[in-house]
C-alpha cells in the first residue's frame, strides 16, 4: 500500500503529534507514505471562493497523479473537500474548464484519477479490522471510547462516499479491533464546532459542549477524533476554558492514530500523547490499562 | 577634504541615520503582548555558533531552496567580502595583515580579478534565475533588480576603472613623474615602450615600440617599477578589457576615462553604502543577523519579542521562495491578491506595522493574511530564517480588527447596508437556479436537524432566518434578502440539513454558495473603491 501523504496545513504547526502518530502507525502497519509537497486543500478559502478552493484541490490531485498515487489523508476537512472539488468538477463544465485553464499555466492538466481515502477507510479497508487486530500488543481492553465521526467525511453522503451517512461503523470496527469498548452516544454525527472559530464563537462552544455532554453521559472515556481540525475543537480550543470549567474536566480528546499506536505498543514520544493540551488520566491509557 | 572623503562622510551619515530609524521602528508591532519565551543562553550559544558557521558562512539554509541558488549566493557572499575586506578596506586590513602590500602587486591584482569576477558570475546567474523562472518573475520587484544592478555596478565599474587605467598614459605619466628620476631622459622612453608592448599602456605615437626601447625598458622596469607593479597580465579580466576597448583608447585616453570611471565606481560605492538601510539592500546585514539570533531554528518554536519580529522583518532579502512553497498560492492564482504570498505579505506587514497601509492595500493585506493557512512551510523554507509564522500568528488578529472578514462584516451591517452591496456579478449559481428549489417542500427537515438552531433558545433573534426559510425566499427570487441573514453565515457546514432533505436540495451547498457570493460582492465594492 503506497500513499501520497495529505497531512493539510493544521498538522505541522498546529497539530504535529498528529503528523508524527500517523506516520507512525502506518509505518508499523507497511502503509507507505510518500511526501509531496502539496498546496491547501482547499476546505479553509471555500468560503471565500469556490474556484479557489476547488483550484486548489484539483491541483494537489494532478500532483498525485503525476506521482502515480492515490491520496490519503487524515484530516475529514480535506478528505471532504478534496470530494467536494472531484464532484463539483464533475457537475461544472464551465468551473472545470476555468480550473484546466489555471492548472495549464503552471504546466498541468486537469487529472483523469482524482482518488482520495481517508486513514480510517485504510485502516478498515487496506489493513483491515481483523490484521489490524492481529498486530495489536496491547489491546485497550475495557476503554471506552465515543467515536466522533467529523461532518466533510461523513457528509453528504453521495459526494464523499466514506460511509453510511445516517449510520456509519467504520470507525467502531477500528476503535474495536484494538480491543476497546465503543460507546454509543447521541450526538456522535454532529459537527464538532470548529468550522466557526472566528465566525460565531458562542455556537462553536455551545456544540462542542453538548457533544462533550453528550459523549460524558455515554460513559466515554475517551473522545476518539479522526479529524485534525476536530482534535484542535476539542483539544487546543477546549483549552482556551477557564481554568475551573467543568468542560475541560469531561471526556478528553484523543487522535485515532494516538489509539492505534498505543494498542501497537509504538514509542510514546511518536504518539505525542504529551502534546495533548487536556490529557487522558494515566490510568486510562497507560501501560497497565488492562 | 576630497571627494571621496566628502562623499564617504555624507553616504556614512545617510546609512546610519536611516539604520537608526530602522532598528527603532522594530520598537512597535506586530503584536508585542506575546512574551519572549527565551531558553539559557548557555544553550542557545552552540547552536548560535553553528547556526553562524552553517547558515550564515556556508549559507546552509539557501542551499536547501536549490543547488543553483546556493552557487549564486556563495559566489556574490564570498566575492564580494574578499572585495570588501581586502580591496576596499586594503589600508586598513591588508596592509596591516600583509607587509608590503600594494594593490598592483600579485597576487593581490590576480584575487582582485579573480573575486571580482565571481561577483559578476554569481550575479548572472541571479539574474538568470529571475528571468527564467514565471513565477519568480511575476514576485521580482524594482528593489531586486535596484540591488543587483548597484552590486554589479560597483564591480562593472571596478573593471572599467582598472582596464582604463592600463591603456592610460596619463597614469603612466604621473607614475613616473612621481616614482620616477629620469626626467624624460630615454630610459623613460624605453620604459614607455615596454608598458606599451608587454603591459598595455596605449600610447598615441606608433613608432614607439622597438625591440631595443623594450628591452632596456625592461630592465628599467625591473629596478624601478616591479616593487610595486606585478604584470598587468595577471588581472585577467581588467587585461583582455583594456585591449578590447584598445580601438577606443585615444578617445579614452583624452578625456581621461580612467578618472571618469573611479567617480563612477566611487560613486556606485557611495550609493551603495547610503542605500544599505533600505529594503533589500539591508538583508546582507539583517539576514546574517536574524539566522544567528534564530540559532538555526526552522520552526517558531521561539517567538521573538517585538525586536525580533522587527529584525525578521527586516532580514527578508525578498527572494520569493516562501511564496514558490506557499501552500495556498493557487489561491492568489485565482484571487489575484499578491499579498496571499508570504514575501508580498511580509513587505505589506512592515507597512501596516508603520501605519502606511489604508484603503485597497489595507483590504489586501487583511485577505492575505485571513487566507493563510498557518501551514509552517514558508517559515521552515525561508533561507533567511524569519519566523514568519509568528508574525502571522502575532499580526492576524490586529489585520482582522482593521478589515473584518465577510462573515463579520456582514453580520455588522444594518438590514439597509446588507441591501446596498453592490451588485455587478451574478454567478450562474445553485441559488439562481429554480430547479435548485422547485421540490422543496417546506417540510423543515433541514431546520429540525440543524445543529445550530439547536443550540438557540430564540432563532430568529440568533439566526434570522431557520434553513427552510432562507430555502424558501430563495424559490421566490429573493436571494438578496438571504445574503445577510446570520442563518447563512452561522452554519457550521456539517451538511445535516442537506442529508437528510427527502426532496435532495443542496441546502448547505446553496449557503456555502450564498456567502462566496457576498465575499465576491464585498471584494468587487472595496476593489472599486480603492
Amino acid at each position: 500500500m503506497r500513499y501520497a501523504y495529505f497531512p493539510g496545513c493544521k498538522i505541522p504547526h498546529h497539530l504535529p503529534h498528529y503528523g508524527t502518530s500517523v506516520r507512525a502507525v502506518c509505518r508499523a502497519l507497511d502503509v507507505e507514505l510518500v511526501d509531496i509537497e502539496f498546496n491547501c486543500c482547499g476546505y479553509p478559502v471555500r468560503h471565500e471562493s469556490e474556484l479557489a478552493s476547488v483550484f486548489s484541490a484539483a491541483r494537489n490531485f494532478a500532483l498525485a497523479e503525476r506521482a502515480g498515487l492515490p491520496i490519503m489523508t487524515p484530516c475529514k476537512c480535506c478528505f471532504g473537500n478534496l470530494k467536494y472539488a472531484v464532484s463539483r468538477l464533475h457537475e461544472n463544465a464551465a468551473l472545470a474548464g476555468e480550473v484546466e485553464r489555471l492548472l495549464a499555466r503552471e504546466g498541468l492538466a486537469l487529472p483523469q484519477r482524482m482518488e482520495v481515502r481517508h486513514l480510517l477507510t485504510v485502516l478498515d479497508r487496506d489493513v483491515g479490522a481483523g490484521t489490524l487486530a492481529e498486530r495489536v500488543v496491547s489491546p485497550l481492553y475495557g476503554l471506552k471510547v465515543a467515536c466522533h465521526y467529523g461532518c466533510h467525511a461523513l457528509r453528504p453522503g453521495k459526494v464523499t462516499g466514506f460511509d453510511d451517512p445516517l449510520a456509519p461503523t467504520v470507525f467502531e470496527r477500528v476503535i474495536s479491533a484494538l480491543g476497546a469498548e465503543t460507546v454509543d452516544w447521541a450526538l456522535r454525527l454532529e459537527c464538532c464546532g470548529h468550522p466557526l472559530r472566528g465566525r460565531d464563537e458562542v455556537i462553536s462552544e455551545s456544540l462542542m459542549r453538548r457533544k462533550l455532554e453528550s459523549a460524558d453521559g455515554a460513559g466515554a472515556q475517551v473522545l476518539a477524533t479522526a479529524c485534525t481540525y476536530c482534535q484542535l475543537q476539542f483539544d487546543v480550543e477546549r483549552d482556551r476554558q477557564p481554568y475551573k470549567s467543568p468542560w475541560r474536566a469531561m471526556v478528553p480528546a484523543v487522535l485515532v492514530s494516538q489509539l492505534v499506536g498505543k494498542a501497537l505498543g509504538l514509542d510514546e514520544t511518536q504518539l505525542g500523547l504529551r502534546g495533548n493540551r487536556i490529557r487522558p488520566p494515566k490510568s486510562v491509557l497507560s501501560e497497565d490499562v488492562s | 577634504m576630497d571627494f571621496l572623503d566628502i562623499g564617504l562622510f555624507l553616504a556614512s551619515v545617510v546609512c546610519v541615520a536611516f539604520m537608526v530609524r530602522r532598528v527603532a521602528r522594530w520598537r512597535s508591532g506586530p503584536g508585542g503582548e506575546r512574551p519572549f519565551r527565551g531558553r539559557g543562553t548557555a544553550k542557545r550559544l552552540p547552536s548560535g555558533i553553528k547556526a553562524v558557521v552553517l547558515d550564515v558562512l556556508l549559507l546552509g539554509r539557501t542551499a536547501r531552496t536549490g543547488p543553483l541558488r546556493w552557487l549564486a549566493h556563495c559566489l556574490v557572499f564570498y566575492g564580494f567580502m574578499g572585495l570588501l575586506l581586502f580591496h576596499a578596506m586594503g589600508g586598513l586590513v591588508t596592509a596591516n595583515l600583509f607587509p608590503g602590500y600594494e594593490p598592483t602587486l600579485d597576487p593581490w591584482q590576480f584575487l582582485r580579478d579573480l573575486l571580482g569576477g565571481l561577483v559578476l558570475i554569481g550575479l548572472a546567474l541571479m539574474v538568470l534565475r529571475r528571468v527564467r523562472d514565471r513565477r519568480l518573475r511575476a514576485l521580482t520587484r524594482f528593489q531586486d533588480w535596484a540591488l543587483l544592478f548597484v552590486v554589479g555596478g560597483i564591480v562593472g565599474s571596478g573593471f572599467l576603472l582598472e582596464a582604463s587605467k592600463i591603456i592610460s598614459p596619463a597614469m603612466f605619466d604621473s607614475m613616473v613623474a612621481e616614482y620616477g628620476v629620469y626626467d624624460g631622459g630615454p630610459e623613460t622612453t624605453a620604459l614607455k615602450a615596454a608598458w606599451a608592448d608587454r603591459f598595455g599602456v596605449v600610447f598615441s605615437s606608433d613608432r614607439l615600440v622597438t625591440p631595443q626601447r623594450v628591452k632596456l625598458g625592461l630592465e628599467v622596469n625591473e629596478e624601478s617599477c616591479a616593487a610595486c607593479h606585478s604584470d598587468t597580465a595577471s588581472a585577467f579580466i581588467a587585461r583582455p578589457l583594456a585591449a578590447a576597448l584598445a580601438p577606443l583608447a585615444p578617445a579614452m585616453n583624452r578625456s581621461r576615462a580612467d578618472r571618469v570611471f573611479w567617480y563612477v565606481h566611487i560613486l556606485f560605492c557611495l550609493v551603495g553604502l547610503a542605500a544599505l538601510p533600505y529594503a533589500k539592500f539591508l538583508h546582507p546585514l539583517a539576514t546574517p543577523a536574524n539566522l544567528a539570533v534564530r540559532a538555526g531554528r526552522r520552526d517558531d518554536d521561539r517567538p521573538g519579542g517585538v525586536a525580533a519580529r522587527g529584525l525578521g522583518l527586516d532580514a527578508c532579502t525578498r527572494c520569493g521562495e516562501c511564496s514558490l512553497h506557499c501552500s495556498v498560492a493557487p489561491s492568489f492564482a485565482v484571487l489575484g491578491n499578491p499579498d496571499i504570498l508570504p514575501s508580498e505579505k511580509l513587505a505589506s506587514l512592515k507597512a501596516f506595522r508603520d501605519g502606511e497601509l489604508s484603503g485597497l492595500g489595507l483590504e489586501r493585506f487583511a485577505e492575505g493574511s485571513r487566507i493563510c493557512t498557518e501551514c509552517l512551510r514558508c517559515t521552515d523554507i525561508c533561507s533567511a530564517g524569519i519566523n514568519l509564522q509568528d508574525l502571522w500568528l502575532a499580526s492576524k488578529p490586529d489585520a482582522a480588527v482593521s478589515v473584518p472578514d465577510p462573515n463579520q462584516a456582514v453580520r455588522a451591517m444594518t438590514v439597509a447596508a446588507r441591501s446596498a452591496i453592490c451588485c455587478r456579478i451574478e454567478p450562474e449559481g445553485l441559488a439562481d437556479n429554480r430547479e435548485s428549489f422547485w421540490a422543496c417542500v417546506q417540510c423543515t427537515t433541514c431546520t429540525s436537524v440543524c445543529p445550530v438552531v439547536a443550540v438557540s433558545d430564540d432563532p430568529s433573534r440568533d439566526l434570522d432566518l431557520l434553513p427552510q426559510q432562507v430555502m424558501n425566499l430563495l424559490r421566490m427570487g429573493l436571494k438578496d434578502e438571504t445574503l445577510g441573514a446570520r442563518m447563512v453565515w452561522s452554519c457550521t457546514t456539517c451538511y445535516k440539513c442537506q442529508e437528510h432533505c427527502p426532496q435532495d436540495i443542496r441546502v448547505a451547498d446553496v449557503l456555502y454558495e450564498l456567502r462566496n457570493t457576498a465575499a465576491a460582492r464585498l471584494r468587487q465594492t472595496e476593489g472599486g473603491e480603492g
